[in-house]
């Protein structure tokens, strides 16, 4: 499907894309450093061989056991070439924290809130780096897999408004 | 004259022929299993050789401690020194040097698959009541070597379905696929050869001699052995489905052997008891009686508190029962009863407690009576911890008193009060003594003549409600793991002698077994050397979910981890798993 | 009167005076809370107003979070299908194909013939449900009331159909790993055709009460305007996608099932505002009833599923009657399918947008992690920026037409 652009993905960043392998159904998958995963994106956008114009979609898988603990996944795709990418990011446990991609992306934007919310990955240079799903009071992060399926969260206070019809805005007042 | 011809010179003798080529690893013999290579001992069989290097070959009949039968031909693989083409069971034959050994060509797939469906074709539609179902080796291989629908268009052979073999084992004939493990573990293991194959052809079953009952004492580890349904076991008959339950690795808490069990649990208590492999320990045995020994962990447990006759809440107990306890130790009529069923942890509480805080000098052994022995595995000294609490005697420099010693004292009136940590009593006539003592504090976790005669009684926990190590009577050190939270208002006694502990004054507050070991196992590690007390995971370390039940006999978990790796603390090794991708050109 | 008198009595202009003076206003903070009949699902939005214009916008979502992925990881393959449902709920059957394409992928499965046919012809009747759902909402939320009344008579008259076939109106748990689950009734096919038919006349009853009609073009056209560059950067796909200029169908792009073999259209707007997204989402409902149509001439009777005792649940006569049966039965259930380790993204064109599923199998019976691609997020991200400067009028059209449906972004 999108073999060629692997290819060239695979040529232009020979350090940083450990691995590029085509899995079952024929998806490309490219296995990228952590490091480098702003610079292969910033490539991926904007090279016009590549122009993967569309945001991807980021999620995070948690491989308890191994190491590194954490993989970010980011499917790609470009409207123009039609063909799809995805990158596999090694995210360790002991240090959780990756470059945002919202500069590229604006949609990349609840992505990964969405990863920091579950997974407790930290993405540097996001604009807005809150939980999306849970409230701001909530202990851990849901989807690992040592979040215990019975387990209680702890009550919390009310949170306190000084007035009732303002609360926190949306620019922040 | 004729030309003398002299005789020809004799050609020369040929040498021997040449013997093989000298083996790549000298001692040991090199081979190929599906292009992999594999090195091992020579006398291995190829099962155990393929399994070394992730290869895994189906079996029914093949166990490693029992002889080879090669009856069920469901290994049969394809080798290259095969005389025609044979495929050779690999359960029976060895490994030599420079063979191609092929487990997943076309002709094995397709024997795989025959076999299973000969096997199958008398096999009755039971899976709704067998209770094999979640760890039958017949439907895991179905599913991985046949999955294909039924041809047979003939009704099925009818044998007897409910055959009552011992006490401890019923024998479903139809289920039978006649591996004769259960015949070879009887008679090669047991020496007791109690069981045979009767009839010929489809007809055939597993039965005793007529009339004669199957009643080894050894005899439910046929149940385990048994691949699929046939035999099963009369306590755990129809109990409870495999992939509901939960596996704990636990000790065996019925004899000084300490062998090593899976505690499988439910929610509402212990299931059953099966052993685990441990080569010094008991290989993969354990005897009738042990695997009954779970059934106080259920039945008449005391899960709350009680002074005098009435019950009370544990931290009223807990202080009154301090408050006697040092009357009595002011007094100098105090005296300690410890139980060697209580585990190591349990008694370095008590041991600390009892020298620190109540100033006591000696340590009266009670436990339960001596039962039967045998050279196989059972011990008389039905207490597994005994050899742990005189360790913790010298680690606290407490003399170790019999228990006769404590009647007698009591006779005599210079023992008064009585602190017992544990229920078990090792004669009658010790408790016929004890009702003669004024004060009993009593930690107990089951009903009995103690508990009921106690002034205080407090509930502990047995077992499985707390990790913890016993050293059986080899000296070997051994940890069981936490299956599930103390019950009711019981804690294990380490517990409980800490709130007493710290009801006299001391700072005795351990928030788990881990940090107590970590806080007064140093005082026994002299004794123990190379014992790791997180070769099991604690309670609060154990990570993911709770794995399934129902190993299967080569020991496996199936369900949600069936074809995981895992790591010793139970973690998932992911650089283990055959990985599904192609290769970019 | 003399011009002279006039201007006599009016007073000169003077300079401004205190009553000319512009009002110091305030930004109002209101709270259109998660419980609000506008606010589809449970989304809170915290709108900061001018006067009615909107300054700023943010969005609280979180309310409907169900753990869906959690809860996946916990049971087996086939049991994922009733919560794939609940994802996108107006159109469930999408939901369930994108999974089982997903899951097929992973093992390598090829389905039959009937069943590709049996689930484009549910996706395609689902469509038009969830499209019939907007329309109708979108209607009722400008004071069109009747629409949605025509509406909601159209879908139910689907949704009959849907029952007779899966059993349920909402939640159609009808793919299957391997195929779907059941085979149509006898009669269903000609039922079809003459709902499809009422749905049409319904459907060209709407068209013409709404898009000649001067409020609702009033209050969508020109509003919610997402510009080409940005909704690509936002990561729109669908019919928003396709409002504003981009012609990028899944269904087109990378044929999937039988969508290669039957003929239709795939409408792309230019203005990218609310009546284009709506403008799409009628012309749509037109093609799925051409491709159903399509499918239902094309399909063959055959097998429905594949016939492979590890994925696909035997006959009930085989599990009953011999032990081959019992056995996969017993363990297909229990166990789940056993799919191969590894890891796949497989999308298809759902109402809203590109579906994507990304399926993690540990080679076990139950996923070890199940990813959506909601469609509906992206849009729900780019809302605010959509708001901006507009007024508060305007964000009810707006949220009507990039259909968020609080099942699949909040998962």
């Amino acid at each position: 499907m999108s073999q060629a652009a692997l290819q060239r993905l695979k040529e232009r960043f020979p350090d940083a894309v450990t691995e590029a392998y085509t899995g079952p159904g024929g998806d490309d998958v490219a296995l990228v450093k952590r490091e480098s995963v702003e610079e292969v994106c910033r490539f991926l956008k904007s090279d016009p061989g590549m122009a993967f114009d569309m945001a991807p979609y980021i999620t995070a898988v948690d491989y308890m056991g191994s190491e590194p603990r954490f993989e970010l996944v980011y499917q790609m795709y470009s409207t123009t070439k039609n063909h799809r990418l995805r990158l596999r990011v090694g995210v360790p446990e002991s240090e959780p924290v990756v470059r945002s991609v919202t500069p590229l992306w604006k949609g990349a934007n609840w992505y990964e809130r969405y990863c920091w919310d579950m997974y407790g990955i930290h993405f540097e240079g996001h604009p807005d780096m809150r939980r999306l799903y849970m409230y701001e009071e909530f202990v851990g992060h849901p989807l690992r897999k040592d979040y215990s399926l019975r387990g209680r969260q702890p009550l919390i206070p009310e949170r306190q408004v000084d007035e009732p019809f303002r609360g926190p805005g949306p620019s922040g007042s | 004259m004729a030309e003398e011809t002299k005789p020809a010179a004799a050609p020369p003798k040929p040498g021997p022929p040449p013997g093989p080529p000298p083996p790549r690893n000298p001692g040991l013999v090199t081979f190929t299993i599906d292009g992999r290579e594999a090195v091992v001992k020579p006398g291995t069989n190829l099962i155990e050789a393929a399994a070394s290097v992730g290869v895994s070959i189906p079996y029914y009949c093949y166990q490693k401690r029992l002889s080879i039968a090669a009856n069920c031909r469901m290994c049969l693989v394809e080798m290259s020194n095969a005389p025609g083409g044979k495929l050779m069971p690999a359960c029976q034959m060895t490994a030599a040097e420079g063979v191609a050994v092929r487990t997943d060509s076309p002709k094995v797939k397709e024997q795989q698959r025959a076999t299973l469906e000969f096997l199958l074709v008398n096999h009755p539609v039971d899976c709704p009541i067998c209770d094999q179902s979640g760890e039958c080796k017949l439907q895991d291989y179905y599913m991985q070597y046949n999955a294909t629908a039924s041809r047979l268009d003939i009704p099925k052979v009818k044998l007897e379905k409910r055959v009552k073999l011992g006490p401890l084992v019923v024998l479903d004939q139809e289920r039978c696929i006649l591996c004769t493990r259960c015949v070879r573990f009887m008679s090669e293991i047991r020496k007791n050869p109690q069981l045979g194959v009767d009839n010929r052809g489809n007809h055939s079953v597993i039965t005793t001699a007529p009339g004669e009952p199957l009643d080894d004492r050894y005899s439910g580890n046929v149940v385990d052995l048994c691949p699929v349904g046939a035999l099963t076991s009369t306590d755990f008959r129809f109990r409870g489905r495999v992939w509901f339950l939960s596996s704990a690795r636990s000790l065996c808490t019925g004899c000084a052997r300490g062998c090593n069990v899976f505690l499988d649990y439910m929610r509402d208590g212990v299931y059953r008891y099966r052993p685990r492999e441990n080569d010094l320990v008991n290989q993969e045995w354990m005897c009738d009686e042990g695997r009954l020994s779970y059934k106080p962990f259920n039945d008449g447990r005391i899960l709350a508190a009680r002074i005098g006759k009435s019950g009370a809440p544990r931290a009223q107990a807990v202080a009154e029962a301090s408050r006697l306890l040092r009357a009595h130790a002011g007094q100098g009529t105090l005296a300690l009863l410890a139980s060697p069923v209580a585990s190591l942890e349990d008694l370095l509480a008590t041991a600390l407690v009892a020298r620190d805080g109540l100033k006591l000098s000696e340590i009266h052994v009670g436990g339960r009576p001596d039962g039967w022995q045998d050279g196989f595995l059972r011990r008389a000294d039905q207490n597994p911890n005994r050899a742990g609490l005189e360790m913790v005697a010298r680690a606290f420099g407490l003399a170790v008193k019999p228990a006769a010693d404590l009647a007698a004292a009591i006779g005599s009136g210079k023992v008064k009060g009585v602190w017992a940590v544990g229920e078990d009593l090792p004669d009658p006539a010790l408790a016929a003594a004890l009702a003669g003592a004024g004060m009993r504090v009593v930690q107990a976790s089951n009903e009995g003549a103690l508990a009921s005669a106690a002034t205080v009684l407090l509930p502990a926990s047995p077992a499985p409600e707390s990790d913890g190590t016993f050293v059986n009577f080899e000296g070997r050190a051994q940890r069981f793991e936490l299956a599930y939270w103390p019950r009711g208002e019981s804690l294990p006694h380490w517990g409980l002698s800490a709130e007493v502990g710290r009801a006299l004054g001391l700072t005795a507050r351990w928030s788990s077994a881990r940090q107590l070991f970590e806080d007064l196992g140093r005082r026994v590690a002299d004794q123990l050397p190379g014992y790791e007390w997180s070769s099991l995971p604690s309670v609060d370390r154990r990570k993911g979910l709770i794995p399934l039940a129902a190993g299967t006999v080569d020991g496996r978990l199936p369900g949600q981890r069936e074809r995981m790796p895992l790591d010793q603390s139970g973690n998932v090794q992911w650089s283990r798993l055959p990985s599904s991708r192609e290769e970019t050109p | 009167m003399s011009k002279a008198t006039q201007t006599a009595i009016l007073p000169a202009p003077a300079a401004a005076g205190p009553l000319d003076a512009p009002f110091p206003t305030k930004r109002m903070l209101v709270n259109l809370g998660p419980s609000h009949p506008a606010m589809h699902g449970t989304v809170r939005a915290v709108v900061e107003l001018d006067g009615e214009a909107v300054h700023s916008m943010r969005l609280d979502i979180g309310f409907l979070h169900r753990g869906f992925e959690k809860s996946c990881e916990n049971v087996t393959w086939t049991q994922v299908f009733p919560y794939t449902d609940r994802l996108n709920y107006v159109s469930s059957i999408m939901n369930n194909v994108g999974y089982a394409l997903a899951v097929e992928k992973l093992a390598g499965l090829q389905i039959p013939e009937r069943a590709q046919y049996l689930r484009v012809i549910t996706s395609e009747l689902h469509r038009i449900c969830d499209h019939l759902t907007l329309i109708s909402a979108m209607g009722l939320e400008l004071g069109a009331m009747t629409v949605l009344i025509y509406g909601m008579e159209a879908r139910d008259l689907i949704w009959d159909r849907l029952t007779e076939l899966c059993g349920a109106r909402l939640t159609s748990n009808y793919a299957r790993v391997g195929g779907v689950s059941r085979d149509v009734p006898p009669g269903w096919n000609e039922k079809v055709l003459r709902t499809l038919d009422r749905a049409e006349e319904l459907r060209v009853e709407i068209d013409r009460l709404l898009t000649r009609n001067r409020i609702v073009i009033d209050r969508t056209r020109g509003t919610g305007v997402m510009s080409r560059e940005d909704a690509i950067d936002y990561g729109f796909t669908g019919p928003c996608l396709r409002a504003s200029g981009v012609s990028y169908d899944v269904r087109k792009a990378s044929p999937y099932l039988v969508y290669d073999r039957v003929e239709f259209d795939v409408p792309v707007g230019s203005n990218g505002d609310n009546f284009d997204r709506y403008l799409m989402r009628m012309e749509e409902m037109k093609q799925s009833d051409r491709i159903v149509r399509q499918c239902l001439e094309q399909m063959q009777p055959g097998a429905i599923a594949a016939d492979d005792s590890r994925y696909v649940l035997p006959p009930k006569p085989e599990v009953y009657g011999s032990i081959e049966g019992a056995m996969a039965h017993f363990k297909i259930i229990m166990e789940g399918i056993q799919v191969p380790a590894g890891e796949a993204y497989a999308y298809v064109e759902a109402a809203n947008g590109e579906l994507g599923f990304y399926a993690v199998s540990d080679g076990g019976g139950r996923p070890y992690k199940l990813g959506v691609r909601a469609p509906g997020w992206n849009m729900l991200m780019g809302l605010p920026q959509m708001m901006e400067g507009r007024l508060l009028a305007d964000l009810i059209p707006t949220f009507d037409t990039i259909n968020m449906i609080g099942g699949e972004v909040e998962q």
